[in-house]
């Protein structure tokens, strides 16, 4: 490799275009003792990372004396068997996944088609486009949404659910933009080529050949949107209205009380995402031998 | 079939097509925004086919059974009595929120979802001079004579036209006595150099302000900006010298319990509940006075029904339909009467009959201040001034 | 990657056209619901609202700034501190688990780091309540904290500038970890061995060789950790205090709920044109043209 490579450009498309490939053998780097105090340094970290979670986790059996699911008062299973129990979260979680859904959809197709435009042609106004894309990325969210806010205000749209979407479609389109073009960077487009010449269409060209090797990407791209989307409360909180996600509906309620339901539900997803981690990182072990 | 050329245009076409179905569906979408109004508070689900939507605080009607709302207590009750379907939300939270919720409905003469809200006091006070409530169809609520006579007609709705009060409650003065390690009985006790760090302050302005000034001697009835200054100069300076932990809304009931506050401002309906479950949780209405408030009925402007919620709002001034509500919530209650029913009922509710907290005495009452109503300019200067020192 | 392919070779192609079209949505979306709302935020700024419920009205009003400045420099001063301490723990934190992951995850590295982005899923607001129920006065953390020499028996993490800065430090910890794994992915390194062979102890080979190539990734994973913890508001809500409020309460509170949108708008600009300011610092200190490729 050479030095340019590495001093090129930061990596802001790459953040996690190059996440979830590549698999490698462990490379022996440093001595003995030095990589046996960092893994238990790394270990140490995922604990870290993980505890708010485990908190959350180990409290969907917790059976709270008033109103406030914080302290532990006694085991119970009560939460588990209902998890569903509290119709105003119920719904706002569900709200959450219809946004998430729709918004990752939309962005998806918009932020792909983005990323295909950026590395397959040659065209002006490229360098302005990636600068323009890497713009809503470096601004604060709170700016984001303050500016969504009064730009619905202003023309007289009442913010809800259209606006809470339309707002995550935004940010989430450069970020899309940028995994998946970080995926197909460096891609030899000459394969098309090869697969029309033998007479492949261009549809089928596209779906057989194009599609197939910008998917690991996407499907990247689609399982950190989800999650961000999921994540988000402070641009929702200015384009909502009376509308509410999960998280909103969570902090409104928190004024008066937090139900274990919270924690059964947080830890549905986070069951979820798990089990779509262990597949997808089989799924990118074979794509990546077959990218290469 | 020569490649680059046939793709080179079958590409540009699907770019542009892709380009064109991708936009349309967006931008309709955006403009789509404006019709989604009937979308409901708190839930995006509409009416359905209830005659009366009731969008109320957490926890603040019975509900015997804990079953889906509507089931059990007196919502069912209320179905069972009229025939009528009422829906029944938990969708407020803050009053603040609940304001930037409607108002972009309200201000533009749109229906929000419901048509029965429960602002505080001072929050319909608002609505009302901005012309966003009906008024109300008293005619048809003759139970309306019940109203306790200390919340008739009150500043915020000097008419009495527009508002009935849902639930009335004081701030005082909530504390663990495991932590302070002594009774507390005034404004000052908050100050004490041992609790620093370990005092709460609600956010809910009129609470926190007002007891703060009823110490500092200065009364509620006709608020200035002015006459309050140095009631917020003090509680600048408490919170500058780190005496004050938090501005919360309830969940300094959470505080409290976790040690996390010695003492706080708070209020009686909760500490009420709080200290069945642990006694080292006390309330007490300072020497130098609490706040006197309530949460009211109110219908926005085009709402659906109103004489179906006048008969929901008649059902609730009923005494006993009233007193079951105030067995489960433990708030003062406006309706005249609910002291013998809950007598009647026996048990932990005639228990509560005799509680100060619920139906105070002259004495306790001549301790308690009402807020007058703060105009426009006036409200502004408090809030701006109480977010500036709050941090919120 | 041992050559970059030239444009010609990689069959890119050359449409007047096409580019244009694949690109038309996206940017279409992005200019009006991310360039045309932030120029509404700018007059907005410069507006002025002659009463609270009232439509504000534009007329040049500059005072916006002036108080944004006068009688907010404090929380913006804070913000950035925080922002700042954050930004630093999360390289020191994120760094070694993100080498760990790249040199010796082996066939589990996909799962490994997929494993940093999962708390994403919970919301990290619910992650937020869960360390106040870790924290809690009277939980075993503090205990333990209080333990320590200089501490003392009421000492407490909740509602503290420690708390808060913690807070942003954690929650925005996976944004700085996937950019420095990504620059540490693409090293080969059997340039440390190379550098080992030629008598270099690990640490020079780390310090000379690895570590300047993955410096990239430090500075996007800085950025993304950064920008959105400066403009935060709610890891103050839960963790801190009044004492510890930063500039995002204020503009929160100032667009929901005192509806001073004149006021609020103004010191969003001036978050924005900061933040901008320092990106473009940092990447000249960095060497760097900028953001994009």
């Amino acid at each position: 490799m050479t030095m340019s490579g590495g001093v090129a450009p930061p990596t802001f498309e790459e953040v996690q275009g190059g996440g979830l490939t590549g698999s490698d053998r462990p490379r022996r780097v440093g001595s003995g003792w030095g990589r046996r105090l960092l893994t238990v340094v790394a270990v140490c970290i995922y604990i870290y990372l993980f505890l708010p979670l485990l908190n959350i986790i180990v409290y969907t059996f917790n059976d709270p004396k008033g109103r406030y699911n914080l302290s532990w008062d006694g085991f119970t299973l009560a939460n588990w068997a209902d998890p569903f129990k509290d119709a105003e979260l119920t719904s706002a979680f569900l709200r959450s996944l219809q946004v998430a859904g729709i918004a990752v959809l939309v962005a998806l197709v918009m932020g792909s088609m983005v990323a295909i435009a950026l590395s397959r042609y040659r065209f002006t106004g490229n360098k302005v486009t990636e600068v323009f894309l890497v713009l809503p990325l470096t601004t604060p969210e709170i700016v984001l949404g303050a500016s969504l806010y009064q730009l619905f205000l202003g023309r007289n749209v009442v913010l809800g659910f259209s606006t809470v979407t339309i707002a995550h479609i935004m940010f989430l389109v450069s970020f899309v933009a940028l995994t998946v073009k970080a995926r197909v960077r460096g891609f030899d487009w000459t394969v098309e080529d090869a697969a029309m010449d033998l007479g492949a269409s261009p549809t089928r060209t596209f779906w057989k050949i194009t599609f197939p090797l910008i998917l690991p990407g996407i499907l990247a791209a689609a399982l950190l949107s989800f999650a961000l989307s999921m994540d988000d409360y402070i641009i929702t909180d200015f384009t909502k209205g009376e509308f509410s996600t999960f998280p909103i509906q969570v902090n409104n309620q928190f004024r008066v009380s937090f139900p274990p339901q919270v924690n059964v539900l947080a830890t549905i997803v986070l069951i979820v995402s798990v089990l779509l981690l262990v597949l997808t990182s089989v799924r990118g072990d074979r794509s990546s031998v077959t990218t290469r | 079939m020569s490649g680059p050329v046939t793709r080179r245009q079958f590409m540009t076409r699907a770019g542009l097509a892709a380009g064109g179905l991708v936009v349309a569906p967006s931008v309709l979408a955006a403009c789509g925004g404006s019709d989604s109004k009937s979308s409901g508070s708190g839930s995006s689900e509409g009416k359905g086919d209830a005659q009366v939507w009731f969008d109320n605080w957490t926890l603040y009607i019975d509900k015997p059974d804990d079953e889906l709302y509507g089931k059990g207590g007196t919502l069912d009750e209320f179905q069972k009595a009229t025939g009528l379907k009422i829906k029944y939300t938990e969708g407020i939270n803050d009053n603040g929120e609940l304001f930037a919720k409607i108002q972009p409905l309200l201000s533009k003469g749109q229906p929000i979802g419901p048509n029965i809200i429960a602002p505080t006091f001072w929050m319909a006070g608002r609505l009302i001079t901005l012309g966003w409530v009906e008024k109300l169809p008293l005619d048809k609520v003759p139970n309306a004579k019940n109203l306790i006579t200390s919340l008739q007609k009150p500043p915020s709705d000097p008419t009495g036209e527009y508002s009935l009060p849902w639930q009335a409650g004081i701030a005082g003065i909530a504390y663990n006595q495991e932590i302070t390690g002594r009774e507390l009985r005034t404004v000052q006790d908050l100050w004490d150099p041992a609790f620093k760090g370990k005092i709460g302050m609600l956010t809910e302005m009129r609470d926190t302000i007002g007891l703060i000034a009823m110490s500092e001697g200065i009364d509620l009835d006709k608020p200035t900006f002015d006459k309050f200054q140095p009631a917020f100069d003090k509680l600048d300076k408490e919170v500058k010298n780190g005496q004050i932990r938090q501005f919360t809304g309830n969940d300094y009931v959470d505080d409290l319990e976790q040690g996390n506050y010695a003492a706080c401002i708070g209020w009686s309906g909760d500490v009420v509940q709080l200290s069945k479950s642990n006694p080292n949780i006390k309330f007490v209405v300072p020497e130098s006075g609490g706040t006197l408030w309530f949460d009211t009925m109110v219908i926005p402007n085009e709402a659906s029904n109103v004489d179906d919620v006048a008969k929901w709002m008649d059902f609730v001034y009923d005494p006993v339909n009233a007193a079951r509500i105030t067995a489960s919530v433990q708030y003062i209650s406006p309706v005249q009467g609910v002291q013998d029913e809950l007598r009647k009922m026996g048990g932990d509710a005639a228990e509560l009959a005799d509680s100060q907290l619920l139906f105070p005495d002259a004495s306790t009452l001549a301790n308690l201040q009402s807020w007058g109503n703060l105009d426009k300019e006036q409200e502004q200067l408090f809030d701006e001034e109480f977010a500036k020192i709050s941090g919120t | 990657m041992a050559r970059r392919a030239t444009a010609d070779d990689r069959g890119l192609r050359k449409s007047k056209w096409a580019p244009y079209g694949f690109l038309s949505p996206g940017i279409i979306w992005l200019v009006l619901f991310f360039l045309v709302p932030v120029g509404i935020l700018l007059k907005a700024s410069l507006s002025t609202k002659p009463s609270r419920f009232e439509e504000p009205v534009f007329d040049w009003n500059f005072s916006n700034f002036s108080t944004a400045f006068g009688d907010y420099g404090t929380e913006f001063v804070r913000s950035f501190v925080f922002a700042g301490i954050a930004t630093l723990l999360a390289i020191l934190i994120g760094y070694p688990l993100a080498y760990w992951i790249a040199t010796r995850g082996g066939r589990w590295k996909n799962f490994l780091i997929g494993l940093v982005v999962v708390p994403f899923f919970t919301s990290y607001l619910i992650r937020t309540i869960a360390w106040t129920s870790i924290l809690q006065d009277d939980g075993p953390v503090v205990a333990l904290y209080r333990l320590l020499p200089w501490v003392g028996a009421d000492g407490r993490i909740l509602a503290t500038p420690m708390a808060v800065i913690g807070g942003l430090t954690y929650n925005f910890m996976s944004f700085m970890i996937l950019p420095i794994y990504v620059s540490l992915e693409k090293i080969d390194f059997r340039l440390t061995e190379a550098a080992a062979d030629l008598g270099s102890t690990p640490w020079g080979a780390f310090r000379k060789v690895v570590f300047p190539l993955s410096l990239p990734g430090v500075f996007a994973g800085s950025l993304l950790v950064f920008i959105p913890a400066a403009g935060d508001y709610l890891n103050n809500r839960y963790l801190g205090s009044p004492q510890t409020s930063m500039i995002g309460t204020v503009v929160q509170n100032k667009f929901l709920v005192q509806f001073d949108y004149p006021q609020a708008a103004a010191l969003s600009i001036v978050l924005m044109v900061i933040i901008t300011a320092m990106v473009l610092v940092y990447s000249r200190f960095l060497g760097t043209e900028g953001l994009a490729v």
